[in-house]
């Protein structure tokens, strides 16, 4: 009887079995095989002749008696195959039955292959839906890593977009931003710098998914700690360009403005990174806030052109994304510049315009038609001719600047954040390294304490943080604020070290003994917002402080 | 995105000395890495466990807690804790804990395992 030695298939690429299959062929004869270990199947190369040869021939083909300059075939021969018996399904060639020489010597009878061909007509049936399971194991399993990715993707993006918009006297400020399903790379924001300024960002990361989200919270984090340390906005986006050239990704790059407006005058001040240009609706028309810089990240080097605007009483601001201009109708026009411009000209200011594109584009793209791109929206309109709220951070502040203001979700790990934010927001003061360590331990567990105990961990309930500085007092203030309304909570005992040893004391509980060690004052408020735990630092320290 | 990272690797210096490297932060979410560290330690018959706090990047009082919790197990089980590796920040906090009290702090491993291994 024959010696059959072991069918070796694997399987083929769908998008690959068109063309051509990487077809691999058992081991060599069965007398040789019994001396000698298993060898590795036999590649056939895409173009190898052999294939075709295999693909056409349909039954079991003598190896010996082939005449082809195949690589493959030569490597057959050298395994010892004698027979090779193509295993087809559906037309496509699947796989290959290679068999060594019969134990008696003799050559294959008819009957042999008569008995192989048959063989290989039923099993071919049953390997391809083996190999279309497993393809469709694999698909599955690609789908939902792809799934994840999204979500870790749209869970980055989400967590740095502002979580609510400051209130400007005599401004209506509305954002809106929604993410494709293949979540790109879009952000805004709103930055309260000094003097009662207010920065604004629109941008666009190039690519989508979790690249773009880190590069996103990247340029955000570095445009956040540059906007409060410099003014001119051409030099914040050179300083940011810098920062980001070095660790850009190949073939990403972020597109951003960058405007600083002035609420009690109405002066924006602006700069474009190879952003999608704004729109102002005026009383005289809609015009575009045009100035010339090259894409953040591309190239170090580069200088921002900077321009100025006037906004005047009912002026309307309109930033935007790519998403909205390259949406597509269903016979695939585009929404355009001009339909974007014209939708601003004729629309209100504030959060109803942004409701106004919104209608206008979903009119446009058609029912139930699947976001293409992010879609990201920053909307300003100077509603009052008073003049707006004056810089100083609240009353009885005095000369306060607010170098920052944000929020958190109360989620434990979280005070890593407050802490390298407040660290961000104070880097232009100099303090001595130990005295940043300290403050940044006590804002760490002031931020603990009102997930923990003010939000109760409840991921929803924002733990809100200012960081106020006072020049003329030497006084830098962070005020960590938990959304809890209720009474005081009990004086917690003071912590020592020999009774939790001695196990009369729970081992945790030392919070508050390292706030108030770590700062010069601490002072606790309650307001409409909730509990606040104001952190005092003496900026005029020891000026040997700095271990 | 803010779960703790916590590596505490266990070897032994010297016979009944066991060195915990310690990187990363030390939290409350590092609970099962330093016990599990300590675990091990304690399994290979160390009579003094060295903290190294050299690659430490963050401790919060969470942190502070699992060490206290350590402290007692340690104290139980008769072994001796030293540490060393602190940056002047958080030995400074080790002393207003006086946690610095129940964990011989030492400039350098090596002063840490000359202690450690005369207290055979």
């Amino acid at each position: 009887m024959t010696a059959l030695t072991r069918s070796v298939l694997r399987k083929l690429a769908p998008r690959r079995r068109a063309t051509a299959a990487d077809a691999p062929i058992g081991p060599p004869a069965a007398a040789a095989a019994a001396a000698q270990p298993a060898r590795a199947p036999v590649e056939i190369a895409p173009d190898d002749p052999l294939l075709a040869y295999l693909q056409a021939a349909g039954e079991a083909v003598d190896v010996e008696a082939l005449e082809l300059d195949s690589p493959a075939l030569r490597e057959l021969r050298a395994a010892r195959v004698r027979i090779a018996v193509p295993l087809v399904a559906q037309g496509e060639l699947i796989g290959v039955l290679s068999l060594g020489a019969r134990r008696s010597e003799q050559d294959y009878s008819s009957d042999d292959r008569r008995l192989l061909d048959n063989l290989a007509a039923r099993a071919a049936p049953a390997l391809r839906v083996g190999q279309l399971v497993r393809e469709q194991q694999a698909e599955a399993a690609t789908r939902q890593r792809f799934e994840q990715e999204l979500e870790i993707a749209r869970l980055i993006q989400q967590h740095f977009l502002p979580k609510q918009l400051p209130d400007l006297g005599g401004w209506q400020l509305a954002a809106f931003y929604r993410p494709a399903r293949e979540v790109g790379g879009d952000f805004y924001d709103v930055i309260p710098l000094p003097d009662g300024r207010v920065g604004l960002v629109v941008g666009d990361v190039t690519d989508k998914g979790v690249p773009a989200a880190l590069v996103m919270s990247a340029t955000r984090t570095i445009l956040r700690a540059t906007a409060t340390r410099l003014v001119e906005p051409g030099t914040v986006l050179e300083h940011v360009n810098e920062h980001l050239c070095p660790d850009m990704p190949e073939k990403m790059f972020v597109t951003c403005l960058y405007g600083v407006l002035e609420p009690a005058t109405g002066l924006l001040r602006f700069a474009n990174a190879g952003h999608d240009v704004p729109y102002v609706r005026t009383a005289g028309g809609v015009v575009e806030l045009r100035a010339r810089g090259m894409p953040l990240g591309l190239l170090t080097g580069m200088a921002y052109e900077e321009k100025e605007m006037v906004l005047a009483p009912g002026d309307s601001v309109l930033l935007h994304s790519d998403g909205i201009v390259e949406a597509h109708a269903p016979d695939r026009e585009m929404y355009g510049f001009p339909r974007l411009k014209a939708t601003v000209g004729r629309g209100p200011g504030g959060q109803e315009l942004i409701d106004v594109v919104l209608a206008d584009l979903d009119a446009f793209t058609g029912p139930g038609a699947e976001q293409e791109d992010d879609i990201t929206m920053l909307s300003l309109q100077r509603t009052a001719t008073a003049a707006a709220a004056p810089a100083a951070a609240s009353a009885g502040d005095g000369d306060a600047q607010v170098l920052a203001e944000f929020e958190l979700p109360s989620v434990p790990g979280n005070e890593r954040q407050a802490l390298a934010g407040v660290a961000v927001a104070v880097a232009g003061l100099a303090l001595a390294p130990a005295q940043l360590e300290r403050l940044k331990t006590a804002v760490a567990e002031a931020t603990m304490n009102a997930i923990e105990h003010g939000n109760e961990n409840v991921a929803a309930r924002a733990v809100a943080i200012r960081v106020l500085h006072q020049p003329a007092r030497a006084r830098l203030r962070v005020q960590v604020t938990d959304g809890s309304h209720g009474g005081e909570l009990p004086a917690p005992e003071v912590p020592d070290i020999d009774a939790k040893l001695a196990g009369t004391q729970l081992p945790r509980g030392w919070g508050l003994l390292l706030i108030e060690s770590m700062v010069d004052e601490t002072r606790v408020s309650s307001g409409p917002q909730g509990h606040t735990l104001e952190l005092v630092l003496y900026l005029e320290g020891d000026p040997d402080d700095d271990a | 995105m803010h779960e703790s990272a916590t590596a505490a690797d266990v070897r032994e210096a010297a016979p009944g000395v066991c060195v915990i490297d310690i990187t990363g932060d030390v939290t409350a979410a590092s609970e099962e890495a330093l016990v599990a560290a300590y675990d091990d330690a304690s399994a290979r018959g160390a009579r003094a466990i060295v903290l190294s706090f050299a690659g430490l990047a963050y401790m919060n009082s969470g942190g502070i807690g699992l060490i206290v919790m350590l402290l007692v197990r340690a104290q139980r089980a008769d072994q001796r804790v030293l540490a060393y590796g602190l940056s002047g920040h958080y030995r400074q906090i080790f002393e207003l804990t006086r946690l610095d009290e129940a964990v011989a702090i030492h400039d350098s491993e090596q002063d840490a395992l000359r202690v450690a291994s005369a207290m055979g």
